[in-house]
């Protein structure tokens, strides 16, 4: 039984800005993943003779990763008419550039009146929904009124090498999640931002709220350096804590935004966890892994997702599982497949992000 | 904020290299890390339990270091540029999956974070904004434990065909595991 403590003071967000292979803005991101319309091309960014799959969601253009990630913080600031003061977390890809690229945001950040990067997470694919978790719960215990979390990854030569060579990504060159023949996954520019603020706080100064930031959980798998626990347990374990902490039953849920990185392993292992928390309520869940349009933007993957969900939640539009070729029986799952379909627009969608290292994060987003 | 309470601590020797840690190559990082957790769990925890049924440790993993696994790093850099990749470094292109190791060999189930501070602690010493985060985590209410890694690297020559290691210049880590 989990015991995670309910937010004192309720966290909404009141600025998004997002850069994504579609461009800037949620909008062309939000009509992309409405219509199964994947981002994804051959690599010309750099080369990829060499390698197994050539395939990426690619900006055409990208300014460098410090400038991509500052425009998103921009653009969140200036939505939620940011008062002066918040502290920013940040979430990048550890290597040699990291300190460099973390101190770029900061000065920039400084400079539009922010308190400056105050902590990088480099938890890889949980990184930013890490940072998410911790600004809500930094603001529903009151520390700050309002915190930023912003996240980059822009598909570089040695990641790309470093998963092609470890065959995680798919040999066919499209995601497929939850699909048959399903063979791994591809990667996806993203820089995005949000603005986490206490409910009370935004009130008082009148910010229009986009999304409430109903719950959130993490947890273990204590099961492997880099495989997924076969049963799912510690994703369920994680959800479990983020519908606890908001007092939501799980057939309030109405669209799951899945991490379905098309890897077969990882992607059975949610499918399991799934079904352990929503039973048979399941059968009846709209579930789709919105990777498979913009594909998987690793640290900053939670943060693209969490745009995705509440483009969503304000549209009632859900993100279509692009790439499926057909059902896999293990799976099982309610998938938004192409065409037409008559969801209710949801109250509550739950947006998963797992990790190696066995970590798992659930963010439980609310219609404003 | 409540003080945390300390419930192990341990160093590993400043300048002495780590056991290899099987299925990680190419850098120290990994089983620095590896290591200095197992001295601190030893410590409180006796034996490692690995994924075994039992009652749940819900401990919280959190690495702090400041300049990260750049041999790895710089491995990955260097691989992209040659005709192969070695394949385990995409296993540990990451500092999460270090965690994993030390969670399945101890049985931890709270949540996996990894951050980098603006600063290296000293040896011996942890970031205090790692501690501020397991204070963060524990009122969260996720985890029950929290181990905090502090772990840094020596500086790393340009080429990662030369040594790494200089006696005066040698990698450090310092693991704590606290409770509220």
């Amino acid at each position: 039984m989990s015991s995670s403590a309910p937010p004192a003071g309720r966290p909404v967000f009141t600025g998004l800005g997002v850069l994504s292979a579609f461009g800037a803005g949620l909008a062309p991101l939000a009509a992309a993943t409405a219509t199964a319309g994947a981002g994804f091309a051959e690599v010309t960014r750099f080369d990829v003779a060499r390698r197994g799959t050539r395939r990426a969601a690619l900006l055409a253009d990208p300014p460098p990763l410090a400038a991509a990630v500052l425009g998103a913080v921009a653009d969140a600031h200036r939505q939620a008419e940011l008062p002066d003061g918040a502290p920013l977390l940040l979430a990048l890809h550890s290597d040699l550039h990291t300190r460099e690229v973390a101190a770029e945001v900061s000065k920039g950040a400084t400079a539009l009146g922010l308190a400056g990067v105050t902590r990088v997470y480099t938890g890889a694919c949980v990184a930013a929904a890490t940072a998410l978790a911790d600004a809500a719960a930094m603001v529903g215990s009151g520390r700050h009124p309002r915190v930023l979390v912003a996240a980059g990854h822009l598909v570089e030569p040695g990641v790309f090498a470093a998963f092609d060579a470890g065959r995680a990504l798919a040999r066919d060159g499209a995601l497929r999640p939850f699909s048959a023949g399903r063979s791994g996954t591809l990667l996806g520019d993203a820089a995005v931002a949000a603005v986490v603020e206490a409910a009370d706080a935004a009130a008082g100064r009148g910010a229009r709220p986009l999304a409430r930031l109903a719950g959130w959980g993490r947890s273990g798998d204590a099961h492997h350096v880099c495989r997924p626990r076969p049963d799912g347990a510690g994703v369920a374990r994680a959800a479990r804590s983020a519908l606890a902490r908001a007092g939501v039953a799980p057939s309030e849920v109405g669209y799951v935004n899945a991490n379905g990185t098309g890897s077969p392993m990882s992607d059975l292992a949610e499918a399991r966890a799934l079904r352990e928390v929503f039973g048979d309520a399941l059968a009846g869940l709209p579930v789709s892994s919105s990777k498979s349009v913009h594909g998987h933007a690793l640290e900053a993957s939670a943060l693209l997702e969490l745009a995705v969900t509440i483009g969503a939640l304000d549209s009632g539009r859900l993100p279509v599982n692009a790439g499926w070729l057909g059902p896999d029986p293990e799976i099982g799952l309610n998938l938004v497949l192409a065409g037409p379909r008559t969801d209710a627009r949801p109250r509550y969608a739950l947006s998963l992000n797992s990790a190696f290292g066995g970590a798992n994060t659930a963010l439980l987003v609310a219609a404003a | 904020m409540n003080p945390l309470h300390t419930l192990a601590t341990a160093n590993w020797p400043p300048g002495e290299p780590p056991p290899p840690l099987p299925g990680f190559s190419a850098s120290d990082f990994n089983p620095l890390v590896a290591a200095v957790a197992d001295l601190c769990l030893t410590d409180h925890y006796g034996e490692p339990r690995p994924d075994s049924p039992g009652e749940p440790r819900r401990t919280a993993l959190l690495l702090a270091s400041a300049g990260g696994d750049r041999a790895t790093a710089l491995a990955i850099d260097t691989g992209a540029t040659r005709h192969r990749m070695p394949p385990l470094l995409f296993f540990q292109s990451n500092p999460n999956a270090v965690l994993g190791h030390i969670a399945a060999r101890w049985g931890l189930t709270g949540p996996v974070v990894a951050i980098s501070p603006a600063d290296a602690a000293a040896p011996g010493e942890v970031p205090p904004d790692a501690m501020e985060l397991a204070t963060l985590l524990l009122a969260d209410g996720d985890a029950d434990q929290v181990l905090v890694i502090s772990a840094e690297q020596p500086e790393q020559p340009d080429q990662p065909d030369q040594p790494a290691e200089q006696p005066d210049n040698a990698g450090h880590a310092t693991a704590v595991l606290v409770t509220a």
